[in-house]
């Protein structure tokens, strides 16, 4: 009876944990050690790639028209330079030599250059909105 | 995000006086997207290389958002385009006609703060 008691104890559910945590000490320990080897710890404050302005967002497409009330950036946290066009019609051909145009109403671009804050700290780079 | 790609170190060049923009890149990876934003529009990767810019008009112009923690101040703009697209896996490529060419119907140029720098 008191063994079967024993028995019982020793495979409770908290023992196979124990048990299993303690079993992969050994394999645990040598792999974390080398894989921080010769790296500092660092903080987890996220990349340095821009905001996207957080109302765009919704579906995704970080998109918005390019036209008169509307801000021209389309990165967050930004000062700086930005230029912004939108409704573009020309002609092209393809390697046809089909002649095709190219633009609509929706045909926009744009260009930021100056700081913007990501990572908890401001940055510097130029983006363009193709 | 979507839309949006680094421009390289020597891709934009602004005039001293700051009413020219140019700005060129070759090759960027994009996507070829033709049936966006629907569901099941099928993309394709593609290369576009480009040259536009942009010439300030001199005519100020001013747009904020309090709501939207954003303000605009420069003036409208030109801009021109060419541009070259290719799409290597249905063997597709387009070449646009000379920059001078192109025209678009708006564009402005200026300086913009918004989100955090609102305010400041």
């Amino acid at each position: 009876m008191n063994l079967r008691c024993t028995s019982r104890r020793q495979l409770s559910r908290r023992g196979i944990l124990k048990s299993a945590a303690l079993a992969s000490l050994p394999l645990a320990f040598p792999l974390s050690g080398a894989g921080l080897q010769g790296q500092q710890p660092t903080t987890a404050n996220g990349g340095s790639d821009p905001y996207p302005i957080p109302w765009l967002d919704k579906n995704g497409s970080h998109n918005q028209p390019g036209m008169p009330g509307y801000e021209p950036s389309h990165i967050y946290h930004f000062k700086g330079r930005v230029a912004r066009s939108s409704t573009f019609t020309g002609m092209g051909t393809d390697n046809h030599g089909n002649r095709i145009a190219f633009g609509t109403a929706t045909t926009d671009y744009g260009v930021m250059q100056g700081e913007y804050w990501a990572a908890r700290t401001p940055q510097q780079g130029t983006f363009t909105h193709i | 995000m979507y839309w949006v790609v680094p421009v390289p170190e020597r891709g934009l060049t602004i005039s001293p006086d700051g009413d020219n923009f140019t700005l060129e890149m070759r090759d960027v990876p994009v996507v070829d997207q033709p049936r966006w934003p629907a569901l099941d529009s099928i993309a394709a990767p593609a290369r576009m290389t480009f040259k536009m810019v942009w010439k300030s008009s001199g005519e100020p112009v001013r747009f904020e958002d309090a709501s939207k923690h954003f303000r605009f101040t420069g003036t409208r703009a030109f801009c021109q385009l060419e541009a070259q697209v290719e799409v290597p896996s249905i063997g597709f490529s387009w070449k646009s006609d000379r920059l001078e060419t192109s025209k678009c119907d708006y564009a402005v140029m200026g300086e913009e703060v918004n989100g955090r720098y609102y305010d400041s």
